[in-house]
């Protein structure tokens, strides 16, 4: 899954490029269709992820 | 003249004093007579030992005093004290009897500068910073507006890790905590911090961000967010730094370095992630947004269809009225060709029952019924 900001980065792009410029009927239609998808994904890693604590290292070289 | 010299007084069995005892006595004589006190002085002669032990003297115009700082007493202080300075030294006069010598066990130390020593070392400290331009406010750089792996660099069971890790499951749960286990106050603490920051630049953690921080203390508690050392540790982390020191009133050096400063752990976790209510909501706008794009095309292209359908129209209404009037000329030339014409010139046309032309006399014998059409209709009529 890609990371959460690109996400929403190329979902924003796909909504200005819809708003604004003058697409085939087609090519518009698959963007929607890719930006429904992207949203829905975008939506569900929000809802569905847990927050966790990775204690990926341990304490000092010192060992104190 | 005198009393006569005395050569006995005071001397031991043997006849002298030993040295060991002359140095005894000028001690107790001395810390009995001398209470601990506040001496104010010049530092000339530092030199710290690598027991940790600080060796110096303290002068003034006229004389100087060797002094000695232990470890344990030094320990607290922000810095060595710069040669030169002029400080207030809290001491116990003493002599120290195997060399003989008279000096000063110094318990505390203060620049007599505003703000005393710890402000002295600061000052230095952040001239030194921003002589190397990790100050500049340019360098500050931007924190991911969404973060995907945030390292937290404090001790693992401060109440600084719990608060943020509370505040990031609330707000943005789809960010990973990478705790990295630093010492953050006591002795060590300094290389401990330092050793974590430099950590984060290996790579293999993978972060976006970095908080640094810990909950609120002492002043001297917060020393190792003073050092200089961790200041640049901090500056040299190739990711976005939160500094979070818990302290509302003080900024420590790594507050001014780091690219953000927060007043309290909790502050930092707020400001290093959005509010996932806040995206899900933006999403929704994107979605509408999405929805009207694609109707608003798909608008332009009916409204399209529809000019065109206009123009058809407008058209065929053109074409229409051109054959009527085409038509209305060619009825009046038909009109011209009709019989009911001639008809209305007079003329008439008989007709059998059948509906035949009667055009002549042996067409009509005597008594003869037959149909006459005139101009404006028919009437039944008989040959006499």
């Amino acid at each position: 899954m890609p990371e959460f900001g690109e996400q929403l980065e190329r979902l924003e792009a796909i909504v200005r490029k819809l708003e604004a410029e003058e697409l085939d009927l087609d090519e518009a239609l698959k963007l929607f269709e890719e930006g429904i998808e992207r949203l829905r994904a975008a939506r569900e890693q929000l809802t569905q992820a847990e927050g966790k604590v990775k204690k990926a290292l341990k304490g000092d070289s010192s060992g104190r | 003249m005198g009393a006569p010299l005395d050569l006995f007084a005071a001397a031991s069995s043997e006849g002298a004093w030993t040295v060991s005892e002359v140095t005894r006595r000028a001690r107790a004589v001395i810390e009995a007579g001398l209470p601990p006190l506040w001496v104010r002085g010049e530092v000339t002669g530092f030199k710290a030992w690598r027991s940790g032990h600080w060796y110096f003297s303290l002068r003034d115009k006229f004389s100087q005093i060797r002094c000695v700082m232990f470890r344990d007493d030094n320990r607290r202080l922000p810095s060595p004290p710069p040669e030169g300075t002029e400080v207030f030294a809290f001491a116990r006069p003493g002599v120290y009897e195997a060399k003989g010598e008279f000096s000063l066990t110094v318990k505390e130390l203060l620049s007599t500068e505003q703000g005393g020593l710890w402000k002295l070392a600061f000052e230095k400290a952040k001239a030194a910073l921003l002589k190397d331009g990790l100050l500049d406010p340019a360098r500050k750089r931007r924190l991911p507006p969404f973060p995907r792996r945030i390292a937290v660099v404090t001790s693992p069971d401060g109440a600084a890790l719990r608060d943020i890790e509370a505040i990031i499951t609330r707000r943005w749960p789809i960010a990973e905590l990478v705790l990295v286990a630093a010492k953050v106050q006591g002795e060590g603490a300094e290389a401990s911090v330092c050793a974590a920051l430099a950590r984060l630049g290996k790579g293999k953690l993978d972060v976006d961000l970095a908080i640094v921080g810990r909950g609120g203390g002492s002043a001297e508690d917060l020393w190792t967010f003073n050092s200089e050392r961790v200041a640049r540790a901090v500056a040299a982390v190739p990711v976005p730094v939160i500094s979070a020191v818990g302290h509302e009133t003080d900024v420590t050096l790594c507050d001014l370095v780091a690219d953000l400063r927060a007043a309290t752990p909790s502050a930092a976790a707020e400001a290093a992630t959005p509010d996932r209510v806040d995206v899900l909501a933006f999403l929704g706008q994107l979605g509408e947004r999405l929805a009207r794009g694609l109707s608003q095309r798909a608008q332009r292209t009916v409204d399209r269809l529809d000019r065109t359908g206009d123009r058809l129209a407008g058209a065929m209404q053109f074409r229409l009225e051109q054959s009527r009037a085409l038509l209305t000329a060619h009825s009046a030339r038909l009109d011209a060709l009709s019989p009911l014409k001639v008809l209305a010139r007079g003329y008439a046309v008989a007709r059998d029952e059948k509906g035949r032309v009667l055009k002549q006399v042996k067409q009509l014998p005597a008594g003869r019924d037959f149909k006459l059409r005139v101009t404006d209709g028919e009437v039944d009529a008989r040959v006499r």
